[in-house]
């Protein structure tokens, strides 16, 4: 019993020894590698059969030290919290900070604000992955954004999880994308235009071209020499590469040439050609861009456009001349007519019943007034012709002036008051202005209602036009009818009440729209009327 | 009716319209003028007799009226040859129409018309003629009653 417990004993304590033994060599372990992980150790020593060896941990760590600082790519090492640890030299140069400020600051510092989140997911996806990339952007100095390739990846030391970010500058790749996109952009420009374009080296060959000068020479002109791509002519003259080399030689202009184009098979094509030198930084001429615009079918509409216009002239001067001569040669055959059936009466009067002589009358009352249709259609016929002499100014007082002078008896007999504003000097010829104060003002005084006539006479000027407004108390027009008396022979009273043919307001209307104006009426039955009407403050051709 | 030496007197009437020179005519008669009427109907007519005048073959005419709406050579073509007749360029001339433009009346005044006779559409307006005629006649030729 007693041999059991003492073996039992002995056995416990050797245990005991190996444990402690085991324990010893676990702390010194232990010790060794916190010694490694905080740089106090530069070497291990290692028991071997051989007897002990010594590695240096120089010797395992400075390739890739130097690898890192030397290598072409930014690269930093960041903590758990994204606070830098390391960082190479090229990443400081990236970002334009100095090298000892960067170790120790957050990195989203230096991180584009509007990629914050991008970055978090490469972080989350190189925690679950163990590796990933994407392009982002970096925040430098001067707050200039630096396009970026991070590659991230996991670096687990001592329990720790860092991250290994490897930053490549895209900046040089972005710039030749760029200039990538202009060239290509550049290139497309020219094959789209609508334009023909060309480029001629100093031999005249075609060494770029456009789609449309394709079209434009009906073949492919590249490489070919100008003059036999396009055989152009300008006011009868040649115009080959010959010329247009030596005009851009001199400095001349060749912008906007009208040029005529002969193709194969004689058609031709009207082009506008504009040609600008093409120089090297030591200015001698390696050619020339050409732009060839083909207005053919603008022309073309041109044409028909002025043959239409012309045309318009011609049928409007016919219609002219036809109510001309209507309105003259009818008048004397009906001149006649009345004179004639005057004379029937006197030589036979004593012959006749008495009835017949209210017949004649009659007869020669309706010529008379078929004459006087005549002449008032010959008058808006005639009304806006120009008068001889050039279009002038015309002192609207003075004007307004005479005509009311022409209305004496009428105003006495009336007892009308005319009050007349100060008026402008108007751009319209006199003789017509005085037709549009005598219509105005002549029809104030005739529809005049019980009270004796009041007519105002006003001017205001607005948008470079003067309105002159003549406005009465007379008996007013019923609105339905402020269009319609300004047609020719519109009268709205019948059974002679008030004479007239109707043709006044017309012929007023006519005049006003000669000079680009426009007359109206305001009014309401029983209260008055108000013609007004606007011209040009300034002279301008008469239609 | 009043009758005096002008009677023998002659005139040359320019007018295409028959009813014109009826009435023409009327006016000389009413005014008591029985002058001999030589009638051209057309301006080419007119212009053969001044160039007969001027050659002689024919005696020149006291006074003319011209309507200066005719056929072939207008009135105004009329005018313009007799101005140039050595044996009867000043003879007294008025000139007739159915408008009365003032561009009319300026241009026939121009051409060398001692009168512009807008014809009327009323009787008594026309006879006026007959007066205007006397009173022309008169100047060159001097009353005799």
């Amino acid at each position: 019993m007693t041999q059991a417990y003492d073996k039992e004993n002995e056995l416990i304590a050797t245990e005991q020894y190996k444990i402690g033994d085991l324990l010893s060599r676990l702390w010194e372990a232990e010790e060794t590698i916190r010694a490694i992980y905080s740089g106090e150790a530069d070497a291990v020593v290692v028991n071997s059969p051989s007897g002990p060896r010594v590695y240096t941990l120089e010797g395992a760590d400075h390739p890739y030290r130097v690898m890192v600082e030397q290598m072409h790519e930014s690269t930093v090492t960041l903590d758990p919290k994204r606070l830098i640890l390391y960082s190479n030299p090229q990443f400081a140069a990236l970002i334009g900070a100095a090298s000892e400020s960067v170790a120790g600051s957050d990195f989203e510092r230096f991180l584009a604000p509007a990629d914050a989140s991008l970055f978090a997911g490469l972080i989350e996806a190189a925690v679950a992955g163990g590796h990933s990339s994407g392009e982002l952007h970096l925040r430098g100095a001067n707050a200039a954004t630096i396009p970026v390739r991070l590659s991230v990846t996991p670096l687990d030391v001592a329990g720790m999880q860092n991250l290994c970010v490897i930053a490549s500058d895209l900046r040089e790749q972005r710039r030749n994308e760029t200039i990538l996109k202009e060239e290509r952009l550049s290139r497309l420009i020219l094959e789209q235009a609508a334009e023909a374009i060309v480029v001629i080296d100093q031999q005249g060959v075609i060494v770029r071209r456009s789609e449309s000068a394709n079209l434009l020479a009906r073949k492919p002109v590249l490489m070919e020499p100008f003059d036999g791509a396009f055989h152009l002519t300008a006011s009868g003259i040649r115009l080959d590469t010959d010329r247009i080399l030596t005009a851009m030689r001199v400095g001349e202009e060749i912008t906007g040439v009208e040029a005529q184009m002969a193709h194969s098979g004689g058609a031709t094509s009207a082009l506008l050609v504009s040609a600008s030198p093409l120089s090297s930084q030591g200015n001698e001429l390696l050619g020339c861009v050409i732009t060839l615009t083909d207005i053919t079918e603008r022309k073309r509409a041109e044409e028909a456009l002025a043959s239409q216009a012309e045309e318009l002239a011609r049928s409007n001067s016919d219609l002219q001349q036809f109510a001309y001569s209507a309105s003259h040669d009818l008048r004397e055959p009906l001149r006649q007519l009345a004179v004639f059936t005057e004379l029937l009466q006197s030589r036979y009067q004593d012959k006749l019943a008495a009835e017949a002589g209210l017949l004649i009358e009659h007869a020669v009352s309706s010529a008379h007034r078929m004459e006087g249709l005549l002449k008032d259609l010959l008058a808006y016929t005639q009304a806006a012709d120009a008068p001889q002499g050039p279009a002038a100014y015309t002192d609207a007082n003075e004007v307004c002036r005479k005509t009311v002078a022409t209305f004496e008896a009428k105003i006495a007999q009336s007892g009308a008051r005319i009050d007349c504003d100060p008026l402008p000097v108007l751009a319209i010829h006199e003789v017509h202005l005085t037709q549009l104060f005598q219509n105005l003002i002549g029809n104030a005084l005739k529809y005049c209602g019980l009270e004796p006539p009041h007519v105002h006479i006003s001017a205001e000027r607005s948008d470079g036009l003067w309105k002159l407004t003549v406005a009465d108390n007379g008996i007013g027009i019923d609105p339905a009818y402020k269009n319609q008396v300004f047609g020719i022979f519109q009268r709205l009273h019948g059974g002679g009440k008030y004479s007239g043919s109707g043709i006044g307001l017309a012929i007023c209307q006519k005049i006003v729209q000669r000079y680009g104006g426009r007359i109206w009426v305001e009014s309401e039955l029983g209260r008055g009327s108000r013609f007004m009407f606007t011209l040009p403050e300034k002279k301008n051709e008469a239609r | 009716m009043k009758r005096d030496n002008l009677e023998q007197l002659s005139l040359l009437v320019v007018e295409d319209s028959p009813a014109d020179v009826f009435l023409v005519r009327e006016a000389l008669k009413e005014e008591g003028l029985s002058c001999h009427l030589k009638i051209a109907d057309d301006g080419e007519k007119a212009i053969n007799i001044l160039d007969d005048v001027d050659a002689g073959g024919q005696d020149a005419p006291n006074l003319l009226l011209v309507d200066l709406n005719v056929p072939r050579q207008n009135g105004e073509h009329v005018l313009e040859r007799l101005r140039r007749s050595p044996r009867c360029g000043k003879t007294p001339v008025v000139m007739m129409s159915t408008s009365d433009t003032a561009a009319e009346r300026k241009r026939a005044f121009e051409l060398g018309a001692t009168e512009y006779f807008c014809k009327p559409s009323t009787l008594a307006e026309f006879m006026q003629l007959g007066k205007l005629v006397r009173v022309l006649l008169e100047q060159r030729h001097g009353t005799a009653a």
